[in-house]
């Protein structure tokens, strides 16, 4: 009765942790853009919640999830351009706007939530879409391709982010800035704002992490719906090295310890599920440790652009 | 990366401070009893939090709004916070201040003699003081019912648990709901698995999740956070959710079977009672069935689903533990 085969575990573990993947995914190599030109961005959970709040809403309110990936997208596009205007126009302290910013956005979505709602209630959200004869190869299907399309876009963007990245004179010019600014601009190349753009970038995808948790995952809001995992995907960017497939490396690795410890606590395997808790994170940083050979971080990383400073 | 941490501290610690003293500020009249509460989640959770805020509302519509006053402070998860605050509201001369979680006992430990005039009260705990009442839902009686239920009505023959921390009432309730699994059919399998959080609802959907995909059709879990858990229940056909704290079943309401509601308005009013007979705390009190502080709440919609034979013998049990001939065991304290 009830019995579930080994290779049916291995296969829930993979599949849920393809899916726990995703938003890390989102906000991770959105993260990497604007690190990659220079600015990092603490405020991502921040951003993250209201791009949360923000699908949640419009989808409840206009009865279209698509529609709240959308909000969610604007949402956090505009508060990457608030980012972007403190910590590069303004040149403020990146690390204080990012915390001050996530601050802001979570004290926000709170009393957006009060005030426009205030209770609990769920919202459409995506359905799986099992991808027609790839769904049905045994083993891999389910673990790949029996997902809602935002799992398939996130991994879909891995590549993508690659190709804008190193093979498009925008990315060149987004790695010139991170690396040498000086130098980029002395070849005309506008240092504030390709990093403002990648700011924004960054926002919308956060954005999008966000709205995956409330119409792609749980298909409600509830406060502080993030639960720290804009600031996991800070820290996966420099876990991945600033490149897309570090990035993937890294939030598949910590999704796939979290969804075997899930499965393990749930098959009753005898285990102090405390340490199950934390076994994505130790081995995470276990990883990061042990991997990490050459350290290479985008020279300009944190560093307001000043061209007098040259 | 060094020395931007230092300053996020600082700033941090400083939000702290801030955060902590933005409450309100008072002057009401006399006689006026004022209450204030202190929660980990907000008042809008749909569960451990909610519950006592609607407990609040009930005796304040009871009482009047002139008779009792009373104010929230919500987000107080970390104990630092909560400190800062609880002192505030004892300054501005709230009776009683009524921190809700086990997690404040040891900061009203430390307040509470500078306080001799305020009531405090804190739970779930049992370790009371002259001034503060520890209040005490017997989570488990709920929970064994529960179990029955879920025990007699379980096709795959496996029911599982999506528990928050390992603490407190969950343990309660996880241990009471297991006793009930048992009794009603001992073949029937409970699982148990955490999150590692109260408030993390994404999370808490995820391991519904693997529960089900693991072939569990039967689910519970308390914390604020079950109400992810309740809405991934209701998103598969042929599983179903007990809630506990608060009736999830607004939420989903073809999935919730069957719900432990808390009556906070009998201990809210307990605590008035006492103070308005001189007696600032050192109680210990219990929510159970017996006082009628606990209810077992059957969704309308879905009770046609269950046999009235299940009926019947979750009444028998829950007269038995009401009488007392049926006790429900709490784990043996380490």
């Amino acid at each position: 009765m009830g019995a579930i085969s080994g290779q049916g575990i291995v296969v829930g573990i993979l599949a849920t942790g393809i899916r726990l993947a995703a938003p890390f995914l989102f906000a991770s190599l959105g993260e990497m853009f604007s690190q990659r030109s220079g600015v990092f961005n603490l405020g991502l959970e921040g951003i993250m919640m209201m791009g949360a709040f923000a699908g949640f809403m419009t989808s409840l309110g206009a009865g279209s999830p698509w529609l709240g990936v959308l909000a969610a997208i604007g949402v956090g596009a505009a508060l990457g351009l608030l980012m972007a205007f403190i910590s590069v126009t303004m040149q403020a302290e990146q690390g204080i706007s990012g915390i001050g910013l996530h601050m802001f956005c979570w004290g926000l979505s709170g009393l957006l939530f009060r005030v426009y709602l205030g209770f609990i209630t769920s919202c459409k959200g995506f359905s799986p879409w099992h991808i027609p004869v790839l769904s049905h190869i045994p083993v891999l299907g389910p673990i790949l391709f029996q997902h809602n399309w935002m799992v398939y876009f996130s991994l879909l963007l891995v590549p993508v982010s690659w190709f804008v990245l190193y093979r498009t004179t925008w990315g060149l010019k987004v790695r010139a800035v991170g690396t040498t600014p000086q130098a980029a601009d002395t070849l005309g190349v506008n240092v504030n704002a390709i990093r403002c753009q990648c700011v924004v970038l960054g926002g919308a995808m956060a954005g999008l992490a966000g709205a995956f948790l409330t119409v792609g995952q749980a298909n409600m809001y509830a406060d502080n719906i993030t639960a720290g995992r804009g600031f996991i995907a800070v820290a996966l960017v420099y876990f991945g090295r600033w490149s897309p497939m570090g990035i993937l490396l890294g939030s598949l690795l910590f999704s796939m310890m979290n969804a075997l410890q899930l499965w393990v606590q749930v098959l009753g395997i005898s285990f102090p599920y405390e340490f199950a808790v934390i076994m994505p994170y130790v081995m995470t940083i276990a990883a990061l440790a042990v991997a990490v050979r050459r350290v290479w971080a985008p020279t300009a990383l944190g560093k307001p652009f000043r061209r007098e400073a040259g | 990366m060094r020395k931007y941490r230092v300053v996020i501290v600082v700033i941090l610690a400083f939000a702290m401070l801030i955060a902590a003293g933005s409450g309100p500020i008072y002057s009401a009249p006399a006689k006026k009893i004022r209450v204030a509460m202190l929660m980990a989640s907000t008042i809008d959770d749909m569960a451990w939090s909610q519950s006592m805020y609607e407990g609040l509302k009930a005796v304040q519509k009871e009482l009047g709004a002139d008779k009792l006053e009373f104010v929230t402070s919500e987000r107080m998860g970390n104990p630092v916070d909560a400190g800062a605050a609880i002192r505030q509201y004892a300054d501005q001369g709230f009776d009683i201040i009524i921190a809700h979680g086990a997690q404040y006992q040891s900061v009203l430990m430390e307040l509470a003699p500078d306080f001799p005039k305020t009531t405090f009260a804190y739970g779930t705990g049992f370790t009371a003081a002259p001034n503060i009442f520890a209040y005490d839902p017997q989570a488990q009686e709920g929970a064994y019912l529960m179990g029955m239920i879920a025990a007699l009505m379980s096709k795959s023959g496996i029911v599982g648990i999506v528990g928050p921390v390992e603490s407190g009432d969950a343990i309660k309730y996880n241990y009471g709901f297991q006793q009930g699994v048992a009794a009603a059919n001992p073949n029937v399998k409970v699982r148990i698995a955490y999150t590692g959080s109260f408030g993390d609802i994404v999370g808490a959907g995820e391991l519904a999740k693997v529960h089900m995909d693991a072939k569990a059709d039967i689910l519970t879990g308390s914390a604020q956070q079950a109400v992810g858990a309740a809405r991934a229940v209701a998103e598969r056909s042929g599983v179903y959710w007990m809630s506990t704290d608060m009736d999830q079943a607004s939420l989903a309401p073809d999935h919730v079977l069957a719900a432990q509601v808390y009556h906070w308005e009998k201990v809210v009013k307990a605590i008035i009672d006492y103070r308005a007979q001189g007696i600032l705390g050192g109680k210990h009190l219990t929510l159970s069935f017996s006082d009628g502080a606990l209810e077992l709440r059957y969704n309308p919609k879905l009770v046609s689903k269950i046999p009235k034979n299940v009926l019947d013998l979750v009444e028998k049990a829950k007269q038995g533990i009401i009488s007392g001939a049926l006790k429900v065991e709490l784990p043996k304290k380490k």
